[in-house]
């Protein structure tokens, strides 16, 4: 046994491996760890050293408004694709399997579709000669066009579009999972359907909805192309700020304390959803 | 009963119809798009007055857009070879690896899909200002593989758990030399994993559009940097040329990726 071990480099010889994967190391700590680390140092630094950055951050209005509408679409964009994500994974699971597979295609299409073609989409569906309003005027809910782009409405439903899936994949991922004998069992012990609903499909599918929406707000939270094109510079988000900062104003300061404050929030919900993950785990 | 099609009743139209309208609602603006590429407005009346193939022709008359979307092309297909390279050594290391500490590199490997891309694109538009590297072939490159990477390893490494070590290890035994027994054995049981690392690669380089704003110079730029510079001065139908041949292009690069998971599959 042991003259096949020293013959195969699979078995055996501890530690081996590692050197595989030096390549991608040194890329990823020259051309991510030590830039983002750069850029956070800067914060602190420039103009001169000290928090007066966070401090202009914190204390002024103009950037109150923009950390506001950050978390508000973030917030609004994460309840909207729950409600549509929720029946439609669910409704995914039990169909018919041509029609599911069908949609199924067509969520992997659009997701992998590419952004600004997306974007553009929604840009010309909302302006205000666009195909949206034209069809609300002629079908008499409003007689004005309303003012859907440069404003967070246009951004609320471009994201929405593009958030959708990443909402959908894990919640399918988690009720596929789910045991349809359990409902029935419900059944059998008198639950009506919406009790069934209520108190143990939805339960059951708290993980997926509870992974899904956090992904969708964190990803929303650091969005850039869709809010900058839909939004405006009037409706300023988080990621534009950042842009804004340093190639614009060439403020470095500024743009890393935004920065910083970007990824410790990303950061702390993952950290939040892995213990809370954990946790589940552990329980059972 | 709720999770049974047929004894659902009346949920089951409602449901039906909920799914229907989502379709519709991720479909609708793709088609919208293809349309007006084709349609004659200039000022994007929809449904479209008459149908013409001039937006095309002002696409490939000019040689900016060309240009574009031949530097997106080099970078893209740069960026899905040192993906797969170093997303398969990256794998080997990681499933077939015996060291401490496999799962906090796994996860260091995935960080920059965590991230938020300005955040990247920021940090490195600032390291390549002071090494030279802005507005370069190289700096898109790196900057591109930094994000593509860990599609890459998630994708290989996946497909190299499903592969039982023991089938290289008789190669072994039957006289092949480690490095034969990986590249003639293992490397085409796990080529659907490789195929599909290089179609994402090659994806996510293609339509990278944050990373490649901070990137570009005026004499160099990607296809979605140019998108994006026009977009900012006007909505002309010109772009909803260029997206109809992006969207073309995703949608053939998703058939072959669902051939490649048939084939693997059968």
């Amino acid at each position: 046994m042991s003259i096949i071990r020293l013959a195969l480099p699979n078995r055996g010889r501890g530690g081996s491996g590692l050197a595989l994967a030096m390549p991608a190391v040194l890329l990823l700590l020259a051309f991510f760890v030590i830039p983002v680390a750069m850029l956070l140092l800067r914060s602190i630094t420039e103009p001169e050293p000290g928090l007066q950055n966070y401090a202009a951050l914190v204390g002024s209005p103009t950037y109150a408004k923009v950390f506001l509408n950050t978390f508000f679409v973030a917030g609004i964009v994460t309840l909207i694709t729950v409600l549509i994500a929720f029946p439609v994974a669910w409704a995914l699971t039990i169909m018919p399997r041509p029609w599911a597979a069908v949609i199924f295609a067509i969520i992997i299409l659009s997701m992998w579709t590419n952004l600004l073609a997306r974007t553009y989409a929604w840009m010309v569906l909302l302006q205000q000669t666009g195909l949206i309003n034209r069809i609300l005027i002629s079908i008499g809910i409003i007689d004005q066009p309303l003012q859907l782009t440069n404003n967070l409405i246009g951004v609320t439903i471009g994201m929405v579009y593009i958030m959708l899936p990443f909402m959908i994949l894990p919640l399918l991922g988690v009720i596929r999972k789910i045991d349809p004998s359990i409902l029935q069992a419900a059944a059998l012990c008198g639950a009506t359907r919406w009790q069934a609903l209520t108190r143990v499909l939805l339960p059951l599918a708290t993980p997926g909805i509870a992974s899904g929406g956090l992904m969708v707000f964190v990803m929303s939270l650091g969005y850039f192309v869709t809010p900058s094109l839909l939004g405006g510079t009037a409706n300023m988000m988080l990621a534009e700020l950042i842009a804004q900062q340093v190639q614009s104003l060439v403020n470095w300061g500024m743009g890393g304390a935004a920065a910083f404050i970007l990824l410790v929030v990303t950061l702390g919900l993952y950290a939040v959803q892995l213990r809370f993950f954990e946790a589940r785990e552990g329980t059972r | 009963m709720l999770l049974d099609f047929r004894k659902l009743g009346a949920w089951k139209w409602a449901l039906s119809a909920i799914c229907g309208l989502m379709t519709l609602f991720l479909l609708l603006p793709i088609l919208f798009i293809v349309a007006l590429s084709f349609g004659s407005s200039r000022w994007l009346i929809f449904p479209p007055p008459g149908w013409t193939l001039r937006w095309y022709e002002e696409l490939f008359a000019d040689p900016r857009w060309i240009d574009a979307a031949l530097t997106s092309a080099k970078i893209a297909v740069i960026v899905m070879v040192l993906s797969v390279v170093l997303g398969l050594l990256v794998s080997l290391a990681l499933v077939r690896g015996r060291f401490r500490g496999r799962a906090v590199l796994r996860a260091f490997f995935l960080t920059p899909m965590v991230l938020p891309v300005i955040i990247v694109a920021v940090a490195l538009y600032a390291a390549f200002l002071r090494l030279g590297l802005s507005g370069t072939l190289v700096g898109f490159v790196i900057a591109h593989l930094v994000v593509a990477l860990p599609f890459s390893i998630i994708t290989i490494s996946g497909a190299l758990e499903t592969f039982d070590p023991a089938i290289e290890d008789a190669a072994i035994l039957c006289g092949a030399s480690p490095w034969e027994a990986r590249l003639r054995v293992t490397m085409p049981c796990i080529s659907h994993g490789l195929f599909s690392a290089a179609i994402f690669s090659f994806l996510i380089s293609w339509d990278e559009v944050v990373l490649a704003i901070f990137m570009a110079s005026p004499s160099l730029q990607t296809l979605p940097v140019k998108v994006w510079t026009t977009l900012r001065q006007d909505l002309t139908p010109v772009i909803a040329a260029a997206s109809t041949l992006l969207i073309a292009l995703t949608v053939l690069l998703m058939v072959i990726a669902a051939l490649i998971r048939k084939g693997k599959a059968r």
